[in-house]
């Protein structure tokens, strides 16, 4: 059996090795950066929607379903989201010049705890500043939601909501998120993202 | 995917219906009363669903409130596993009920712990309602329904077709009943019979008859009503009736399921159609039989016997006293030994108060025989009345086929047959044979039950004739009202029929009702003096029709009918309440959210004789198309798993994507999609909307995504079943992680 040994006298780099080290840690250092690029276009991909009879645009995650079939002007739900699909929906409301929202938020905590279960408002009203400066009111509440076929084997899941009403032109926008609970504070980023690009 | 796809279960089919879906979509219906903190169940009975959203077809007797069931609360139990029993899971309320012909439709309004439904959120099987006229004489017939007090799971039986129960009601359903010789337990009762088509024919009925009536109740004690800590006989209990052997058909639950499935709802504003009231009880007399029914209802002739191989009987009978809560029965007996073919179980009434009615039967052969038949109401039986079966050709004298009209100049009698209008003179005519020149025969007419004018002369119109008229003539006119010819022969009845008498004279026909015309307005007020209108715009709230009316004596039946798109959707026979002429008779139409777009139609009747229709429209003038109405079809069900660990992966979606679409058209619109499920925590899940079938002449090509964040999603195009298709159709997917 033959064994080569290789040794160096001299351990410094050479000019050359130095700057094709230089050279490949700039290009992980691209590839980085383009992957990163990629990875956030993919994940923050939005489809616009565009409403001009009510007058409200948006720009909404890319696979989200979109509705508007509803008694809502829209509505997306991210259905590649195991368990409950994260919503955001946007809807209006008549109003007369003595509805407050107060009003609408009395109402809408009427209508849900009658149709959803173990329906909670969680404390404190806040107000809210849309983008365009536009003060709005924000409600949370939580309650349990289930598959609706009875013939499945579901366990409900703790969803958590937010309602932001305002009351403009005359109508009142509500602008509505709904996500797991325990995934609250990551679905809330795109929530908030939603919210930059929403126009009415 | 399809690679990916293995079917895990191919069910044998025996035949081609459709029974997994049958069963999922038949329910089981606990009418109970709120005791304190307590639901206690008044009575129970199966149901069926109709339609995605949460229409059920069941039994009035059941879920109506009334005496034996005094129940307020419906509550819902599905079958979630066919070998258990059902599980309650929803609450319903009366969307639409006819307590006469015993068939109410629900709606599931609120989950059982009593938050609201929103029915659109709602996806549960349903059926769909067959053509019930088409059912054929030995049919194979399967029948769905829960065979005890909620201990057992659903049960199937199965049978044929024996024979056809007409009564007088609307011609254009078909027969009244259907007999079968399958052996239905009375707790079946508002179930499904199916044809081999997987459609709903018919509702097994019988009603239990109220022990308070006089009558035997079948009836079982589950709990401790009376809180004595004891179950006894002193405790409320649930009746369960007997065994089954007619069938409703569906056709009688058409205009209940078109009118529920709308939201239509009518309601006369004119106080009239008052609810049927008895005084006494309930009667049967003047029993007699018929070989045929001309279309008003009455019968051809008067028999006392048939020939062999005659395969219609009519038994006639006036009745008196009669509610639609009143439950009444026919046994029939040949030579001394009961016979359930011809006999009619316990059923709810659905004539009126006082008049003639009858029970026939047709499409099978009569046996040669004594019948004796013996008619029970609330289980009290009434005198009956033999016939022979199987004599040679009668040789008899006969009185045949009478109508009723005003005579023309050349003698003729002109009009419509059996309503008249108000004047000095009615006059009959009708056909005889066999009779001999000299034979005493006798004619007497009556105006409401009450003898008016009786002739008795020698036959002198020879042996056999097409027509012979008599009449009679009041120089103070006639009454309006319900009037009744009988002939006799030798003092034996030959013939007989009723008639009306209604209306201002206009030629040789009535007019009892006039200016049908429509309308609408803010209420009934404003409504008398809006003006007509025939074209109404979409989403208009109330709509309203009126009539003026002239010369209707009280009591006498006439018949108000709806139709939307030329389908009924509200048909009520009941005696007129209101002054004899007049105007404005007010009748509204409404719906809570909108009358849909249709063209509308209103049909006024008496005995059956179409007298005035009108026609209006909104919007567009046709009903929406219901994208869900169709039931047949594969259902696609299955478990989603991980390829990893081989568990099932809960809360995955299966979008199935509409058949104009191909995966890469897809842009994730709901509007695209023909479906979706999403996993429960096994990993199962049902696309509840069948997939329609390819055939020899159309492609239906379905594409499919599954979708879960962690795992790589999986598209198909091309997905296509037919009808060798295992149905329902068990897919087992695996996703591998991403």
């Amino acid at each position: 059996m033959i064994y080569i040994e290789s040794t160096s006298d001299n351990p410094e780099l050479s000019f050359r090795q130095r700057w094709n080290h230089y050279l490949a840690v700039v290009v992980v250092i691209v590839c980085i950066i383009i992957a990163v690029n990629l990875r956030d276009a993919a994940l923050y991909a939005v489809t616009s929607y565009t409403n001009s009879t009510v007058g409200i645009s948006a720009l909404y995650p890319r696979n989200w379903l979109i509705n508007t079939t509803g008694d809502y002007v829209f509505r997306v739900q991210d259905m590649s989201r195991v368990g409950f699909k994260t919503t955001i929906q946007v809807g209006v409301q008549a109003v007369s010049t003595n509805t407050s929202t107060r009003n609408i938020v009395d109402a809408l905590t009427l209508n849900r705890s009658q149709t959803l279960a173990a329906y909670r408002s969680l404390p404190a009203d806040n107000n809210f500043i849309l983008p365009d400066g536009t003060i709005a009111t924000e409600v949370s509440y939580t309650y349990t939601a289930i598959n609706a076929d009875p013939f499945l084997e579901t366990i409900p899941t703790v969803v958590r909501g937010i309602d932001i009403i305002t009351i403009k032109r005359g109508q009142a926008v509500i602008i509505t998120f709904l996500t797991d609970s325990e995934s609250y504070e990551a679905d809330y980023d795109t929530f908030s993202r939603f919210l930059d690009t929403l126009e009415f | 995917m399809l690679l990916l796809i293995a079917p895990t279960q191919l069910f044998a089919q025996s035949s081609t219906i459709d029974i997994d879906r049958l069963q999922r979509a038949t329910v089981y219906i606990m009418q109970t009363e709120n005791v304190g903190t307590n639901l206690l169940v008044t009575c129970v009975s199966s149901g069926t669903l109709l339609s995605r959203d949460g229409l059920i077809l069941t039994n009035a007797h059941s879920t109506v409130p009334s005496q034996t069931c005094r129940g307020e609360t419906l509550i819902v139990a599905m079958t979630t596993d066919v070998s258990e029993a059902p599980v309650p899971q929803y609450r319903a309320e009366i969307a639409q009920a006819d307590i006469g012909i015993d068939l109410a439709l629900l709606r599931i309004t609120q989950e059982l712990d009593g938050r609201l439904v929103d029915p659109t959120s709602l996806s549960l099987p349903f059926v769909e309602l067959a053509d019930s006229q088409t059912v054929k004489l030995d049919e194979t017939v399967t029948v769905l329904g829960y065979p005890s007090i909620g201990n057992e799971p659903i049960s199937s039986v199965r049978g044929i077709v024996t024979g056809f129960v007409f009564e007088p009601r609307n011609n254009d359903l078909g027969p009244a009943w259907l007999k079968s010789n399958a052996e239905i337990p009375g707790i079946m009762s508002g179930g499904g019979v199916y044809n081999q088509q997987s459609q709903l024919i018919a509702i097994p009925t019988t009603a239990p008859i109220s022990a308070s009536s006089g009558g035997t109740a079948n009836c079982v004690a589950i709990q401790d009503t009376n809180l004595d800590r004891i179950v006894n006989a002193s405790d409320y209990c649930v009746p369960t009736g007997v065994f089954i052997n007619a069938l409703r058909p569906s056709n009688f639950a058409r205009p209940l399921l078109r009118a529920a499935s709308l939201g239509l709802t009518v309601a006369t504003s004119t106080p009239s159609a008052a609810a049927i009231s008895a005084t006494g009880t309930p009667t049967f007399k003047r029993l007699f039989f018929a070989a045929a029914v001309n279309p008003a209802g009455m019968p051809s002739s008067v028999i006392s016997s048939l020939p062999a191989g005659s395969n219609s009987l009519y038994l006639f009978f006036d009745y008196e006293n009669m509610t639609p809560e009143t439950v009444y029965e026919l046994r029939v007996t040949t030579d001394g030994i009961p016979n359930s073919t011809f006999s009619l179980s316990p059923v709810r009434w659905s004539g009126g108060a006082k008049g003639m009615w009858y029970i026939g039967n047709g499409g099978q052969p009569w046996p040669n025989g004594i019948y004796e038949f013996t008619l029970f109401a609330d289980g009290v039986a009434s005198p009956s009345q033999k016939l022979v079966i199987g004599v040679a050709p009668s040789t008899e004298p006969v009185f045949s086929d009478i109508t009723f009209g005003l005579l023309d100049s050349r003698g003729q009698p002109q009009g419509n047959g059996f309503v008249l209008p108000a004047g000095n003179i009615a006059s009959a005519r009708f056909i005889y044979r066999n009779l001999e020149n000299g034979l005493n025969w006798t004619v007497i007419w009556y105006l409401d039950g009450t003898e008016i004018r009786r002739a008795t002369d020698a036959w002198n119109a020879g042996s056999s004739g097409s027509s012979v008229n008599t009449s009679i003539e009041v120089a103070e006119g006639l009454l309006p009202g319900s009037y009744r010819l009988e002939l006799y022969i030798e003092d034996r009845l030959r013939a007989t029929s009723d008639f009306t008498i209604a209306g201002a004279q206009e030629g040789a026909l009535p007019q009892i009702f006039t200016q049908l015309r429509f309308t609408t307005a803010n209420s009934d007020a404003d409504a008398l003096t809006s003006n007509a209108v025939s074209n109404f715009p979409g989403g208009v709230n109330t709509l309203y029709a009126l009539f003026d009316w002239s010369q209707i004596s009280p009591t006498t039946l006439w018949t108000l009918r709806w139709f939307v798109d030329g389908v009924a959707f509200y048909d009520q026979t009941v005696p007129w309440n209101n002054v004899q002429t007049g105007s404005n008779f007010l009748v509204r139409l409404s719906a809570a959210g909108g009358l849909p777009d249709g063209t509308y139609s209103v049909e006024l009747r008496v005995n059956n004789v179409l007298l005035q229709k009108a026609q209006a429209q909104v919007g567009i003038g046709q009903l929406p198309i219901d994208r869900f109405a169709r039931a047949s079809g594969v259902q696609l069900r299955g478990r989603i798993l991980s390829a990893d660990t081989r568990e099932g992966i809960a809360g995955v979606t299966v979008i199935v994507i509409s058949e104009q679409f191909s995966v890469s058209d897809f842009t994730w619109n709901q509007d695209q999609i023909y479906d979706l499920a999403i996993t429960d925590s096994n990993g199962t899940f049902e696309i509840s909307r069948p997939l329609a079938y390819t055939t020899d002449t159309l492609t239906v090509a379905y594409s499919a995504i599954v979708s879960a964040q962690g795992y790589l999603p999986l598209t198909a195009d091309g997905i296509e079943v037919t009808a060798e298709t295992p149905n329902p159709l068990n897919l087992t997917i695996y996703l591998n992680k991403d």
